[in-house]
């Protein structure tokens, strides 16, 4: 129960998610002068508004004995999908380097306000194993 | 750690575009390596560009089958091409290397202009992967942080 509560989760998911939108824009960069080269995208809102949205119905257990479904926000996935159908310069590629690099930079921002909301959450925790001394 | 992976891409992108820029110093280098027209055993240099293909890691391809995964990892660059334009003469009869009858000597097809553009596109491709390499290094410095 101490580390299973939806925020934890949310928080180390939108870490994994970030991680690897961090790796393919990497990609996308290194091949920005390859011909034919597609870039790729990771999307995760979409995955994560959808495990979040209070309207479906979830198994509660309060009793050991009950059985529990898992936490759906343990099933959330980042997805990572490739842009076919756009062109940006001369040999097919579509990697557009401003883009990737203002995407880099909230991305990176992101995962610092993620990391740093779960050191937070650790250091609250930890007061109050202590009693708050 | 999936940050480690966007390491070794961001330096596969380094390694790539700073032998483009050897490529380019090269041909710089060399743009008044003549040889002899029509002598198989003297031709002039080569203008050398570099080959870029996305490399397929299979480990990503295993770990997201279907759904539509990063299939490439990195850039790798797979030969070196030797530009097949024709060497440009210039008649220089006094030239080592001009042809005993016509007095042409070969020099090679380089465009420096092109060569100073092509310059300035690897050097900033090159800043761009410094970039997305330091931005992984800050991720993964933040997330040591965590419980700190």
């Amino acid at each position: 129960m101490l580390f299973n509560n939806s925020s934890f989760i949310v928080l180390e998911k939108q870490l994994d998610a970030s991680a690897l939108r961090q790796q393919v824009i990497a990609n996308n960069i290194a091949n920005a002068n390859t011909p034919g080269f597609k870039k790729s995208e990771v999307s995760f809102n979409d995955q994560l508004r959808a495990a979040l949205d209070t309207k479906r119905i979830h198994l509660q257990a309060n009793s050991p004995r009950h059985i529990t479904a898992r936490h759906p926000l343990h099933n959330i996935a980042p997805l990572v999908k490739t842009t076919e159908d756009t062109i940006m310069t001369y040999g097919q590629n579509n990697v557009d380097t401003e883009q990737e690099m203002v995407n880099l930079a909230a991305n990176t921002i992101l995962y610092n306000a993620a990391s740093r909301m779960l050191g937070g959450k650790f250091t609250t925790m930890g007061h109050i194993i202590r009693g708050g001394k | 750690m999936a940050l480690f992976e966007s390491f070794s891409i961001s330096s596969s992108g380094m390694t790539a575009n700073r032998l483009w820029l050897d490529t380019i110093s090269n041909n710089i280098a060399n743009m008044n390596s003549t040889g002899r027209p029509g002598d198989p055993a003297q031709q002039p240099y080569r203008r050398q560009t570099p080959v870029f293909s996305a490399a397929v890691q299979q480990y990503l391809l295993n770990k997201n089958p279907g759904r539509g995964g990063p299939k490439t990892a990195g850039v790798k660059v797979t030969g070196i091409l030797h530009d097949g334009a024709p060497p440009q003469l210039v008649h220089d009869p006094s030239h080592p290397h001009a042809d005993p009858e016509t007095g042409y000597v070969a020099y090679p097809n380089i465009n420096v202009l092109n060569e100073m553009v092509n310059m300035l596109t690897a050097t900033r491709a090159y800043e761009a992967n410094v970039t997305a390499l330091n931005s992984a290094k800050e991720m993964a410095l933040a997330a040591l942080e965590i419980g700190r």
